[in-house]
């Protein structure tokens, strides 16, 4: 009994450690990176790397204002919001009827979804690449929005699907008996029900598109470009410019830490639920 | 009258779902049978489009520079796979035994997922630098090293491998402690008053039912990193020589840097079967635990 309470001791101790361990190997890049971003020219190229030194912005201002930084930033965000939209509205009524209406080949379309999700990217990119040269979507914010709307599109239905299926079937008949379309159940109650979901689906969606590079690179140029872009024209080889990268790499970090900071909870449902799903 | 309204009544759910249709044929019938046919061209983006039958796929497998492509995509999926489900799960496991609120270090531990692959690629170009990177100096202490990362091709794909460790564990962690959460207590506590070890209820009643959903995760897993082409692309490029380089930054420079879209294609469409007939082998092996 002795010897069972100890060993349980010391399997609370070691849980408690490896846990502490592990958050440390998270946050550890993130805030030497940070760290850079805010040491001087000199202080960044230091041997060996300085733990102390006095923090200078000069790196964020250099980039923000004399590079086109700052536009990939704000085409992401115009870009992200356009996908979210387009994937909610084409999600939304596709999830209602997968979940109550009657309609045969719904599970055609489940499979179907499930090989979108599946596939590489550069097997969309390129032929996308030539029919957006010829219609001028290339290089536009709503062609690459439509790109990202397709890859969110699957987990936007099966995440929606969910939630929808917790909504009692029975009011669907009382609505109709009222004389509800299908369209009005849809919009009056099934969305207005599902909000939180509805806000958690639009969360995950834009962190897959504010992260998203491969289709960036293969189909804008530079009216469009996303600031995963932006980020990777710090990558110099040659050139050691560690305060522009890590700088831009932060600016691009924000926005999603925040996110992660108000819809933690929805985010770990919509991960698990995708999993799940998926 | 009933039978016109039934119709009705479908022809108005098919409405529903008529956007959802025509965004998959827009996107993955037309690419898909755009991307066939053009595998069996040699088209340039230009002028030069002739047929030239099955050239690009019987060039593609003879040529030894694509089979160390596909090697390192598999060396690469399987480590960075099997790394992230031992550690994510047994992280999960560890954080399931916690008595404290968990709701701030789960937020911490999913920081990584946050971040975007090519600022997780370029970050640790910046710790992973030989001479002044904080990896170097800090493995020092433990006397390992200096260590070249991405400059030398005997480390440089598992310091990719290390990167997306870094990146995608969290992404096992939440779902496994999801999975864990889930499970039913009394099993449990009927075993420890029988006196049975944490070993031994971990391995009898808990894994077991949690295999189905870990198979699932292994799933998604393998076809992400398979996939694999940001923290690629945004740190060795596919280099030193070809250490690093995989699929998709394969495909990406034969299209982009030597306009070749005909063999860039023909990749693309062996690859996508790969990754199918890997995912298929899988499911039916989950199908089969899950039946057992």
């Amino acid at each position: 009994m002795w010897r069972q309470t100890i060993q349980a001791r010391f399997s609370k101790l070691w849980a408690y450690l490896f846990t502490g361990s592990m958050i440390l190997f998270s946050l550890f890049p993130v805030y030497w990176v940070l760290t850079v971003s805010l040491k001087s020219k000199r202080d960044s190229l230091s041997n060996p790397p300085l733990w102390l030194f006095e923090p200078v912005t000069s790196s964020y201002t250099k980039i923000w204002n004399h590079d086109t930084f700052k536009d990939t930033f704000f085409n992401s965000i115009i870009i992200t919001l356009i996908g979210i939209a387009l994937s909610l509205a084409i999600a939304l009524p596709t999830a209602y009827a997968l979940v109550r209406l009657r309609l045969r080949g719904k599970n055609l379309v489940g499979i179907w979804l499930i090989l979108a999700y599946m596939l590489p990217e550069f097997l969309f990119v390129l032929p996308m690449f030539s029919l957006y040269q010829w219609t001028g979507l290339y290089d536009t914010h709503l062609g690459l929005a439509l790109m990202y709307q397709v890859h969110v599109l699957p987990l936007s239905i099966w995440l929606l699907s969910s939630f929808f299926r917790e909504i009692n079937p029975a009011i669907d008949e009382a609505a109709r008996i009222e004389g509800c379309s299908n369209w009005q159940i849809l919009t009056r109650i099934y969305i207005p029900c599902t909000l939180p979901g509805l806000v958690a689906t639009a969360i995950l969606n834009a962190i897959w598109i504010w992260n998203e590079l491969a289709i960036a690179l293969g189909l804008t140029f530079s009216n469009a470009q996303t600031v995963t872009l932006g980020v990777t024209s710090f990558r110099g080889y040659a050139a050691l410019d560690w305060g522009a990268m890590t700088a831009a790499s932060i600016i691009a970090i924000i926005p999603m830490l925040l996110f992660a900071a108000v819809a933690q909870k929805h985010i770990v449902k919509g991960l698990t639920l995708g999993a799940v799903k998926g | 009258m009933a039978k016109a309204l039934q119709t009705l009544g479908s022809l108005s759910a098919f409405w529903f779902i008529f956007p959802c249709l025509l965004t998959l044929i827009f996107t993955s019938v037309y690419p898909v049978s755009f991307g066939i046919i053009v595998s069996l061209t040699n088209w340039n983006w230009g002028n030069q489009l002739d047929y030239v039958g099955f050239e690009n796929y019987l060039n593609l497998l003879s040529d030894p520079e694509f089979w160390v492509v596909v090697g390192n995509t598999i060396t690469f999926a399987i480590s960075a796979t099997a790394i992230e489900i031992a550690l994510g799960f047994y992280l999960a496991v560890q954080v399931e035994k916690l008595r404290i609120p968990t709701e701030l270090i789960r937020a911490m531990l999913m920081l990584p997922l946050m971040v975007s692959g090519i600022v997780v690629a370029l970050m640790s170009k910046v710790m992973f630098d030989p001479f002044l990177g904080i990896i170097n100096h800090l493995i020092r202490i433990f006397g390992i090293g200096p260590s070249a990362f991405y400059g030398a091709a005997k480390t440089a794909m598992s310091s990719i491998v290390a990167v997306d460790v870094w990146w995608q564990t969290a992404f096992v962690f939440v779902i496994m402690l999801a999975g864990l959460r889930g499970l039913p207590n009394d099993p449990i506590e009927a075993a420890r008053v029988e006196g049975a070890s944490e070993f031994t209820i971990f391995w009898k009643i808990r894994f077991p039912i949690l295999r189905s959903l870990l198979l699932t995760v292994v799933i998604i897993r393998i076809i992400d990193t398979l996939k694999v082409f940001d923290i690629v692309f945004g740190t060795t490029g596919g280099g030193p020589g070809l250490a690093t380089e995989v699929v998709q930054t394969f495909v990406y420079r034969t299209a982009y840097s030597y306009q070749q879209i005909g063999k860039a294609m023909a990749t693309m469409i062996l690859f996508s079967l790969l990754i199918l007939s890997i995912s298929i082998a899988l499911q039916s092996l989950q199908r089969k635990v899950e039946s057992s």
